[in-house]
């Protein structure tokens, strides 16, 4: 692992055992798995956000969570700064917490109704003891609010969640965070709940982690464009799977994978003299993955598909510098693109 | 003449809270062959305003004002009896998360012919004709005809939402939210598949969205709703183009893309105001960057500006 990667994920696995009625539990003997994060490896370089873009039910809140051990993986290794998350004990992996730390799609949720927001950021700095007195842990919340765009501070403090405002929750949702300088934060879908005219503030604000902090986000989405915005580099996710990653422009601009193709043709455009194009994909997303593929993954609803895709399982190659595709025609579709 | 004129409708919800001005004075029409997009946020009053087209606003809401238009009468006064038929034959609507609402232990065959047997005088037989064509007609195919709706995915079950709606040969359809949390590919599936049914049933379209792409992809004219109010109001192409009203640019010019250059997006500060006690003047007052005194004091009216275009800025003279 070189010195300035934060994240490193080496064949993440997440397997979730199928609820079944106790008649087939008892006839069959074989367990049966949804396979919602199936062999995922990437690495996130210091100050640098990684996106991972994708349908409804591909695995992305559950990659997410097992990054942090929201969620046990079942198999893989994860690596943040060159700790080994993943052998870490309950003690430690507390202490990890404050380096990792997760955003969350609903922050109405993820707050507590009871608390201000002060006194919800001092429960956090007091879990993590990152004061040594009172006045410390005031300004430190002062400094906190005012960094998320919650100023004045004193007025923001004293409010509870109910009312604020959707985006003023999410900006409390990353004060939380923001107040511990961690070195990596996974945020899933920050902004897809709140008003369209709040969204691109909240963005502003993240993107600010980065550049102001180096703080490395994950940031989880199934909206394309927002992506393109925060993201340094994009993967794309499709059944569990990574079928393409590389640097977020080279994705939009040229994508080689057959599914992202496809998702990016299909993004609605806000500009009305733009003509829609047809998707370049048929059939439909399966409900859920249980048995091991024989074939490519995407292979049932792909236009380019040849023999052997219904045979073997592609795996990233890369096709040019730092951009990779799992697909066995992505050298010449990269020739032909 | 319009198809759908609404007049100065007003639409308040009688709370413990206060009186929620959720729909305050609005006006728009629809003509014969027109898809009109409803843009605005969440909360802005866009479902309130055409539930009460089809007199679904319950209490504590109520039509404090104004008239709906259909076809040249007003039909708030309508009797009850007089609104069931005018819905479903009149005018449909695809209601916001509807793919929810089909009845899970009936076939879809049977749903969308249920609704035509309480409009016509047909036999079953020739109702479950007529539901098998919907479903060619949304792109399910008849021989689908006899399953339910735990077969379908989401994006299918919407299909037959609007199979259903349209089962009647409805003269106005109505759709809330369509594509709202369906993936973009489902989603791009269901806008071609409203484009198509406009063309090949000439069916003029109320469009719901607060996704100004989904309107770009979708519809001739625009209005923009904000706190209640429609704030703007003009053919698609060139309001996007040269937006008026201070809330449409800031919209227009905080909107991603994944197309073309990466143009650098502004934020809109602030919130959307709550409907008890909205800001007295305009309500985007807080929030605009051009505000000046008047704004604070003075609603601007919507004006024509020519050329289609309706703006409710003191800016615009
Ligand atoms: N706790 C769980 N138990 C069983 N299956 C789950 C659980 N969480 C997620 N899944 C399944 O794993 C797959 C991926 O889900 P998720 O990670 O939520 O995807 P995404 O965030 O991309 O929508 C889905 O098929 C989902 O049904
Ligand atoms: N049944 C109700 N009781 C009280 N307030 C309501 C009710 N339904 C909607 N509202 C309020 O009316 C306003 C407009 O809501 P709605 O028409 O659903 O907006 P939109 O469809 O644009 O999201 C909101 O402020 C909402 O809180
Ligand atoms: S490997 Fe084959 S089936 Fe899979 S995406 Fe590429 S061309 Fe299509
Ligand atoms: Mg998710
Ligand atoms: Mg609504």
């Amino acid at each position: 692992m070189t010195k300035s990667e934060v994240l490193r994920v080496e064949n993440l696995k997440k397997y979730f055992p199928v609820k079944k009625g106790l008649a087939t539990l008892i006839s069959s003997r074989k367990m049966e798995y949804v396979r919602a994060v199936d062999d995922v490896s990437f690495s996130v370089p210091g100050g640098k956000n990684l996106g991972f873009v994708g349908e409804s039910g591909c695995g992305k809140t559950t990659m997410g969570r097992a990054i942090l051990r929201l969620v046990e993986p079942t198999s893989g290794k994860i690596y943040c700064e060159g700790t080994d998350v993943t052998s870490l004990n309950k003690k430690q992996l507390k202490s990890q917490r404050r380096k990792m730390q997760m955003i969350f799609q609903d922050p109405h949720g993820s707050l507590n109704p009871r608390r201000t927001v002060s006194e919800i950021l001092r429960q956090t700095v007091r879990i993590h003891e990152l004061a040594s007195s009172k006045a410390e842990e005031d300004s430190m919340i002062k400094d906190t609010l005012e960094e998320v765009g919650l100023a004045p501070a004193e007025e923001f403090g004293k409010r509870y969640p109910i009312l604020l405002s959707g985006g003023q929750r999410q900006r409390v949702g990353v004060a939380r965070v923001l107040i511990l300088r961690p070195k990596l934060v996974v945020a899933d879908e920050p902004i897809s709940m709140l008003d369209v005219s709040v969204r691109i503030g909240v963005l502003e604000l993240l993107l600010r982690m980065r550049d102001e902090f180096g703080i490395s986000l994950v940031y989880i989405t199934h909206d394309l464009a927002t992506a393109r915005y925060i993201c340094d580099r994009i993967a794309i996710m499709y059944l569990g799977k990574v079928v393409e990653i590389g640097p977020t422009e080279v994705i939009y601009s040229k994508p080689i994978h057959p599914y992202t193709r496809a998702l990016i043709s299909a993004v609605p455009v806000p500009d009305p003299t733009v003509k829609m194009e047809e998707i370049p994909i048929k059939g439909y997303v399966p409900v859920s993955v249980t048995d091991a593929f024989s074939s490519c993954r995407f292979y049932p609803r792909c236009l380019y598909a040849e023999e052997k895709c219904g045979k073997e399982e592609p795996s990233l190659v890369e096709v040019e510098p730092d951009h990779y595709v799992a697909c066995f025609r992505a050298k010449e579709r990269s020739l032909r693109a | 003449m319009a198809l759908l004129e609404v007049r100065n409708l007003k639409i308040y919800y009688f709370t413990r809270e206060g009186v929620v001005k959720a729909v305050d004075g609005i006006s728009f029409s629809v003509s014969e062959d027109e898809t009109l997009g409803l843009i605005g946020e969440s909360g802005c009053g866009k479902t309130t305003a055409v539930f009460s087209i089809l007199r679904f606003v319950v209490p504590p809401g109520r039509i404090v004002g104004g008239e709906i238009i259909f076809e040249g009468r007003d039909i708030i006064p309508l009797s009850d009896e007089e609104m069931r038929l005018l819905r479903g034959e009149g005018i449909a609507m695809v209601f916001q998360g509807a793919q929810n609402a089909l009845n899970p232990v009936m076939t879809v065959g049977k749903q969308i012919s249920e609704v035509i047997l309480e409009h016509e005088s047909i036999t079953k037989e020739e109702a479950w004709e007529r539901a098998k064509s919907q479903l060619e007609l949304v792109g399910i195919g008849s021989e689908r005809v006899n399953s339910y709706p735990h077969e379908f995915s989401g994006g299918m079950k919407q299909r037959v939402m609007v199979a259903i709606a349209t089962a009647c040969n409805p003269r106005l359809l109505i759709m809330d939210e369509p594509v709202t949390g369906l993936d973009v590919i489902v989603q791009r599936q269901l806008l071609a598949l409203t484009n198509s049914l406009r063309e090949k049933m000439r069916l003029p379209i109320i469009f719901i969205t607060h996704d100004l792409s989904v309107i770009a992809e979708t519809c001739d004219n625009v209005a923009v709703m904000y706190a209640g109010k429609i704030v703007e109001k003009g053919d698609t192409v060139s309001l996007y183009k040269d937006p008026l009203h201070p809330y449409s640019k800031g919209l227009i010019g905080s909107y991603p893309s994944v197309r073309g250059e990466k143009k650098e997006l502004k934020s809109i500060p602030g919130a959307p105001p709550r409907l008890i006690n909205p800001p007295v003047g305009c309500r985007f007052y807080p929030r605009c960057p051009y505000a000046m005194d008047i704004c604070e004091i003075e609603e601007p009216e919507l004006k024509n500006v020519g050329d289609n275009r309706l703006v409710a800025c003191h800016l615009i003279k």
